[in-house]
């Protein structure tokens, strides 16, 4: 992949999400029509290099760092685009494209070079479990930025941001989906793993923090029938379970040992 | 479920905590907040936890709580609360089911609490009654009993390990043929990401390996012969060289006895006799480092060793869960759920049915 194609795709996003400050400040709805423009711009460019990456790999290519923030950074700008569209949410597209700009600058300087893909990982499985993980991923990131959102205009009241009841909706429905992609994600990996190393459920430390994500996010799925949680407990529990997200995507990865390393 | 159809209060209120939504989350959190800290246990005390892989629950469990109680004891505990929380979800589905004609728009999200009370039971029943084991060496032509499945024997027929050019292992395809009480029930070339599954067994590649069977020698007149243990070459109608051992690794002491050291190739030796008609006209060890024994060479076989001869093994894994059909079964559930629940989600939303969650 060309590092110029890179710079210039996280400089459209970085112009986005720039765009989204300016509309803050200035309340113009043109700049935000505009950044929603480039975003769109942005995740045509990022379709088409993973799919040339795809198709030069012949493999879905997320088998490092690079590629896995790669891949988790166009989830997440098409998830935001889902959400834009369905419910013009706006300003909150700062604070998930801002998550956006981290994801794709930890992957700017990281070798963009396709790794061997180890024989174990060839099979339609190891793509469905990838696909899965990192679009639940995306939208577990979505529900951190709406719950982080709706403390704000909890307390803030302001007309740059949806209700609470549109906030508390789109995390919701964001933790609805999250999960069940992610389950999915369990199914192809059990049934993979399976196949491949004759067990279903592995007691290495990375299949057990998904199992942990997954208990957490099925654990909100029935958290939003209490009451009392509605709101603003469900969205300091849609942090925390962001903090387990990364923690099992990135903090196993870089810093323990496990079957799942990120290099 | 109806009121009306319990006569005991104390039975309806203990069919309300089993069905109970705040039990369900409490237990789910007994057990995320267990299991997280019993996974940094468990990575901080790799001696304690390697076998975990290696077994299955039901035996590395007990023998892992016989060496360090204090650091196992959160993986029953939270193996409980799994349990629990799997009767609660159980308790639920009954429930739902008792008035699925009102509620059939929840047949997704039931869906799933089924396929997670299938995938509970079948982990309990693999890993209560299944094995791990491996890795098993088998070279071409052996045959090996199952273990802890009497009757069953399996044999590699074949084994070819796929290498690319760079030296990095592609594939380890292995031909088997499995039998059970004497009768062939299967036969089946296995591959990474390809095992034989039968009757709950999954027989899986795991690696492979190389080992010295004996040398290849050059003899004039001849060509190329191969030796190993227990091999015939007639030099002339009169003469006949036998090999008893070969050694890759051998030691000869003072005494002149002569012993295996390893298996790895270092310094091979043959123990050879020489036989005519009359008898066996000379007998001893031939170092291949060293020159040809006096023996040989007034027989007048010169042999110059050329290669090793190498044979390749395969290594297998051998699993059996006798839960993985109810497993995938639980697993063919939750993605019907998932895909169901995707579609009520936003179908409820559109015509407003409940429109708040």
């Amino acid at each position: 992949m060309s590092k110029t194609l890179l710079y210039l795709l996280f400089a459209i996003y970085l112009m986005a999400t720039s765009g989204y400050l300016l509309h803050i400040i200035w309340r113009r709805s043109f700049v935000a029509k505009a950044s929603l423009v480039l975003i769109f711009a942005g995740v045509i460019l990022q379709t088409a290099l993973l799919g040339h990456r795809w198709w030069a790999a012949g493999y879905l290519p997320v088998t490092n760092l690079f590629a896995t923030l790669f891949f988790f950074s166009w989830a997440l700008a098409l998830i935001y685009l889902y959400f834009e569209l369905r419910y013009r949410v706006r300003a909150t597209g700062l604070f998930v494209m801002l998550l956006n700009l981290v994801l794709l600058g930890g992957a700017l300087p990281r070798d963009t070079a396709v790794s061997v893909l180890i024989p174990a990982l060839d099979t339609p499985l190891f793509s469905l479990h990838i696909i899965f993980s990192f679009v639940g991923y995306a939208f577990f990131a979505m529900a951190f930025s709406i719950g982080v959102l709706y403390l704000c205009q909890a307390r803030l009241n302001t007309q740059l941001l949806p209700d609470l009841p549109t906030l508390r909706k789109i995390n919701e429905e964001a933790i609805f989906l999250g999960f069940g992609l992610f389950t999915l994600c369990m199914v192809a990996g059990s049934i993979w793993a399976h196949i491949a190393w004759g067990h279903w459920f592995s007691w290495n430390i990375k299949s057990v923090w998904s199992v942990l994500v997954w208990m957490f996010y099925a654990g909100m799925c029935h958290a939003k029938f209490i009451r009392r949680w509605q709101g603003g407990v469900y969205a300091w529990l849609s942090i925390a379970g962001f903090g387990v997200v990364l923690f099992t995507y990135l903090g196993i990865g870089l810093l323990l040992e496990s079957n799942h390393p990120l290099e | 479920m109806a009121s009306g159809k319990w006569p005991n209060p104390f039975l309806l209120k203990l069919w309300a905590l089993g069905c109970s939504l705040k039990l369900a989350i409490a237990l789910a959190s007994a057990a995320t907040l267990l299991i997280m800290g019993g996974s940094l246990v468990m990575h901080y005390n790799p001696a304690i936890f390697a076998g975990m892989e290696q077994e299955i629950m039901g035996r590395w469990l007990p023998e892992a709580w016989s060496r360090a109680p204090l650091l196992v004891f959160w993986v029953p505990l939270s193996g409980l609360c799994v349990l629990l929380f799997a009767l609660n979800t159980l308790c639920c589905l009954i429930d739902w089911l008792t008035m699925v004609r009102v509620r059939w728009r929840k047949t997704g999200e039931y869906l799933v609490h089924t396929g997670f009370i299938l995938l509970t039971v079948a982990y309990l029943w693999g890993n209560l009654s299944g094995f791990r084991s491996g890795p098993h060496r088998l070279a071409p032509g052996d045959r090996m009993s199952i273990p802890n499945m009497p009757g069953y024997l399996l044999q590699l027929e074949e084994f070819t390990p796929q290498i690319e050019p760079g030296g990095r292992p592609l594939d380890m395809i292995n031909k088997l043929v499995l039998w059970k009480n004497g009768r062939q029930v299967l036969q089946k070339t296995i591959r990474i990401n390809h095992p034989l599954i039968y009757d709950g067994l999954v027989i899986l590649p795991s690696s492979y390996g190389q080992e010295i069977q004996g040398f290849r020698f050059h003899l004039p007149g001849t060509g190329l012969v191969d030796l190993a243990s227990g091999s015939r070459l007639p030099i002339s109608p009169d003469l006949t060289l036998v090999v008893h051992r070969f050694l890759a690794d051998a030691h000869q002491d003072r005494q002149g006895r002569v012993m295996e050291i390893g298996s790895r190739l270092s310094n091979p030796a043959l123990q050879i006799s020489l036989l005519d008609p009359s008898g066996t006209i000379w007998q001893g060890w031939y170092f291949l480092r060293r020159q040809l024994p006096e023996g040989m060479v007034k027989a007048g076989i010169y042999l110059r060793p050329v290669e090793p001869v190498l044979t390749t093994f395969s290594l297998l894994t051998i699993n059996r869960d006798p839960g993985d059909k109810m497993a995938l079964t639980g697993g063919f559930c939750i993605t019907v759920g998932v895909i169901f629940a995707f579609f009520s989600f936003y179908r409820k939303r559109t015509i407003g049915d409940r429109p708040e969650i």
